[in-house]
C-alpha cells in the first residue's frame, strides 16, 4: 500500500517482532529447560538462558529410560507409512491424471478418498482394533509396527494422491509422448519418465507423510502397547506418573520435535499445497 | 476430472497386440488404493454400524456380539456426559476456528503490506504447524505449571496471584484452546497469505485512483476476493478442531474431572478404558453423521476449481 508513514511502518515491524516472540517462546523455553539441572530448574527467578547446561535429562531419558527404543519404533512406523502410502498413492495419482476412467470414476475416487480423510480417526478405530486383536495364523497385528504403519499409510493416502496429481500435471506431456513414440509402454513411461521428473515432489510428499505419521497420536495410543509404542505415546505416558520429571519431559519434547523440524525444512516449499487437504495437521 | 489429452479407456483397449495388463493399466494402478479403501474404510464403517446396534463384549480371542436394537442410541441421548462433551466440542470448534482465522487473516494482511523478511517469518511460522502436538502440549504444560511455570512467575512479578491454569474447570479449557490457537493460527495464515499474494492487482489500483480508504478497500475488494479461500480455511479448521484429542489428553486427560471431555475423548474413554465397544460405536456413528455434511461440502469446494467431472 502507498504513502506509509514511518511510525506505522515501525509499528508493523514491532507487531511482527511480538508475534515472532510468541511463536518462539514455548519452543525456546522447552529447549532452555531441557538443559537445566534439577536445582536450576526450580530456581526463582527462572534463568532466561541456561546457566550450567547439562545433558543429564537427555542421558536419563535416552539411556536410563531407554527412550531410544520408542524413537526407533516411531522411525520404523513412519517409514512403513510413508513408503506404502507414497507407492500406492503415486500409482493411483498417475492413473487419475493420465487416464479418463469410465463413469467419472476419477472424480468419484478422489472425492471419496478426500471425504474419508476429513473424518475423525476415532470413528473407524474400534473395528480396526478388534480385527488387529484377533490372531491370524498365530500372528496379531495389534502392537506391531506394520499394523500401525499400514493404518497411517491409509490415513495419508488421500493426501499423497492429491499431492502427486499436482506434480504429475506439472510434467510436460511432450516428454511422456516422446517415450510412447519410442515404443515404451505406459508403465515404462511412468517408471522411466514421469517418476524421475516428479522425484522432487515425490520426496517432499514422502517427508510430509513421514512427519504426519511421526506426530500421529490417537491411533498410536490405541493400536500400540509396549513393543511398538511410538515416541509421542511414550512422552504422554510419562505424565501419568506421580512425580512428573519435567526436565525429562522437556528433553523428550525436544527429541520428538527435532527430526520433524529438520525434515520440514527440506519440504518447506511444498508445504502450502499440502495444507489444504490436511496433510500435516490432525 | 478432465485432463487434456487424457487417454480414453475404450480407445486404448482396442489397440491390438498390447498385453492385458497394459490395456487395463489404469485399473491396476488404482487397484491398491481401492483395496485399502475397502479394508480400512468400508469394512470398518459397516462394522461400526453393526456394533452400534449391539452389546459387544471382549472375549478370549475376539468379541461376542448381541443385537440390542437402538438401546445404545437411546442411552446416548440421555447420557449427560455426551451432552456435555457435545457442548465442549462445539465451543472448542467455534472459539479456536474464529480466533485462528481472524488472527491468521490479520497476520496475512500485515505480511502482504510491503514488509521485508517475509520469507524468514513464514519459515518461522512453520515451526508450530509441524511440531508434534505432544511436544507442544508438554512445552505448554510446563509453562502452565502452578509452581514452576513461567506464566505464574510473570503474574507474581506484576503483583498478581498465581492461577490454576489447568486445574480450574472454568480456565483449563481456554488455557488448552490457547495452545491450539498457538499451533494452528500459522496454518490459517499460510493459506490466507498464499491467497492474498495471488489476488489480482487491478481492483486495488482502481481503488487507489478513487482515493478509497484502507478499511473501505479491505471491505469491498479484499474480503470478497478472499471469500472462497476464507470459506475453505474456516471449514478445514472446523473439521480439524472437531477431532481435538491429543492436546487435551496430554495436558489434563480431559480434566479437571470430566470438564474438558470432547467428542473424541468421550468415545475413547467409553471404547478403550471401559471397553464398551457397542456404546462407543454408536457414539462414533453419531459423531461421523454430524460431520458428514461439512466434510462433503468441503471436499466439493476443494475439488470444484481443481477438477470438473468429465463431460
Amino acid at each position: 500500500m502507498v504513502g506509509e508513514s514511518r511510525t506505522s511502518l515501525f509499528g508493523r515491524y514491532l507487531l511482527i517482532g511480538i508475534v515472532s516472540l510468541i511463536v518462539l517462546l514455548p519452543v525456546y523455553w522447552m529447549v532452555n529447560m531441557s538443559f537445566k539441572s534439577r536445582a536450576e530448574f526450580v530456581a526463582r527467578p527462572p534463568t532466561i538462558v541456561v546457566q550450567g547446561p547439562t545433558t543429564d535429562n537427555y542421558y536419563d531419558l535416552l539411556v536410563t529410560q531407554r527412550f531410544f527404543r520408542y524413537g526407533i519404533n516411531s522411525l520404523v512406523v513412519a517409514l512403513i507409512a510413508a513408503t506404502l502410502s507414497v507407492v500406492v498413492g503415486t500409482l493411483a495419482a498417475y492413473a487419475l491424471s493420465r487416464y479418463r476412467l469410465p463413469r467419472n470414476f476419477n472424480y468419484h475416487l478422489l472425492f471419496t478418498m478426500l471425504t474419508v480423510r476429513m473424518f475423525p480417526p476415532i470413528v473407524t478405530v474400534i473395528p480396526i482394533f478388534v480385527i488387529y486383536n484377533r490372531q491370524f495364523f498365530g500372528y496379531r497385528l495389534l502392537d506391531t509396527h506394520i499394523g500401525l504403519g499400514v493404518i497411517d499409510a491409509f490415513t495419508e493416502l488421500p493426501f499423497v494422491i492429491w499431492m502427486m496429481i499436482g506434480f504429475f500435471r506439472d510434467i510436460p506431456r511432450d516428454m511422456e509422448d516422446a517415450g510412447l513414440v519410442d515404443g515404451d509402454s505406459r508403465f515404462g513411461v511412468l517408471r522411466k519418465i514421469a517418476i524421475p521428473l516428479a522425484a522432487p515432489g515425490l520426496a517432499a510428499t514422502f517427508i510430509l507423510v513421514f512427519i504426519a505419521s511421526w506426530n500421529e497420536f490417537l491411533l498410536a495410543l490405541i493400536l500400540t502397547q509396549t513393543k511398538a509404542q511410538t515416541l509421542p505415546i511414550a512422552v504422554a505416558s510419562q505424565i501419568t506418573q506421580f512425580d512428573i520429571k519435567y526436565g525429562n519431559m522437556m528433553a523428550a519434547g525436544v527429541i520428538t520435535s527435532v527430526p520433524v523440524l529438520i525434515l520440514a525444512l527440506l519440504a518447506q516449499r511444498h508445504l502450502t499445497r499440502g495444507l489444504a487437504v490436511g496433510g500435516v495437521t490432525g | 476430472m478432465t485432463v487434456e489429452g487424457a487417454i480414453e479407456i475404450k480407445e486404448s483397449r482396442q489397440i491390438a497386440g498390447t498385453p492385458w495388463w497394459e490395456r487395463n493399466l489404469a485399473w491396476l494402478l488404482v487397484a491398491p488404493t481401492v483395496l485399502m479403501f475397502v479394508v480400512f474404510a468400508v469394512i470398518p464403517a459397516f462394522t461400526t454400524i453393526a456394533y452400534a446396534f449391539s452389546r459387544v463384549r471382549m472375549a478370549r480371542g475376539g468379541i461376542t456380539r448381541e443385537f440390542i436394537g437402538f438401546e445404545n442410541f437411546a442411552r446416548a441421548l440421555q447420557d449427560p456426559l455426551v451432552a456435555q462433551s457435545v457442548t465442549t466440542t462445539v465451543k472448542w470448534m467455534l472459539v479456536v476456528t474464529a480466533l485462528e482465522v481472524v488472527l491468521g487473516l490479520l497476520l496475512a494482511l500485515l505480511m502482504s503490506s510491503g514488509i521485508r523478511g517475509r520469507g524468514l517469518f513464514t519459515s518461522l511460522l512453520i515451526v508450530p504447524i509441524i511440531m508434534p502436538p505432544v511436544a507442544v502440549s508438554v512445552a505448554w504444560l510446563f509453562m502452565y505449571d502452578y509452581e514452576f511455570g513461567i506464566f505464574n512467575y510473570l503474574l507474581n512479578e506484576v503483583g498478581l496471584p498465581s492461577m490454576r491454569w489447568l486445574s480450574e474447570p472454568a480456565i483449563a479449557i481456554y488455557a488448552m484452546m490457547a495452545v491450539d490457537i498457538w499451533q494452528a493460527t500459522p496454518f490459517a495464515f499460510l493459506l490466507l497469505y498464499a491467497a492474498l499474494l495471488s489476488l489480482p492487482r487491478d481492483p486495488y489500483e482502481a481503488a487507489a485512483i478513487d482515493g478509497a480508504g484502507r478499511w473501505y478497500v479491505f471491505r469491498t475488494v479484499t474480503l470478497p476476493l478472499l471469500q472462497p479461500v476464507l470459506l475453505v480455511v474456516i471449514l478445514l479448521r472446523l473439521i480439524d478442531a472437531a477431532r481435538i484429542f491429543d492436546k487435551i489428553f496430554v495436558m489434563t486427560r480431559g480434566g479437571p474431572g470430566s470438564s474438558a471431555y470432547t467428542a473424541t475423548l468421550t468415545i475413547y474413554i467409553e471404547g478403550f478404558t471401559k471397553f464398551d465397544f457397542g456404546y462407543a460405536s454408536a457414539l462414533s456413528f453419531l459423531f461421523q453423521l454430524s460431520l458428514i455434511a461439512a466434510a462433503t461440502f468441503y471436499v466439493k469446494r476443494v475439488l470444484a476449481d481443481y477438477a470438473q467431472p468429465a463431460e
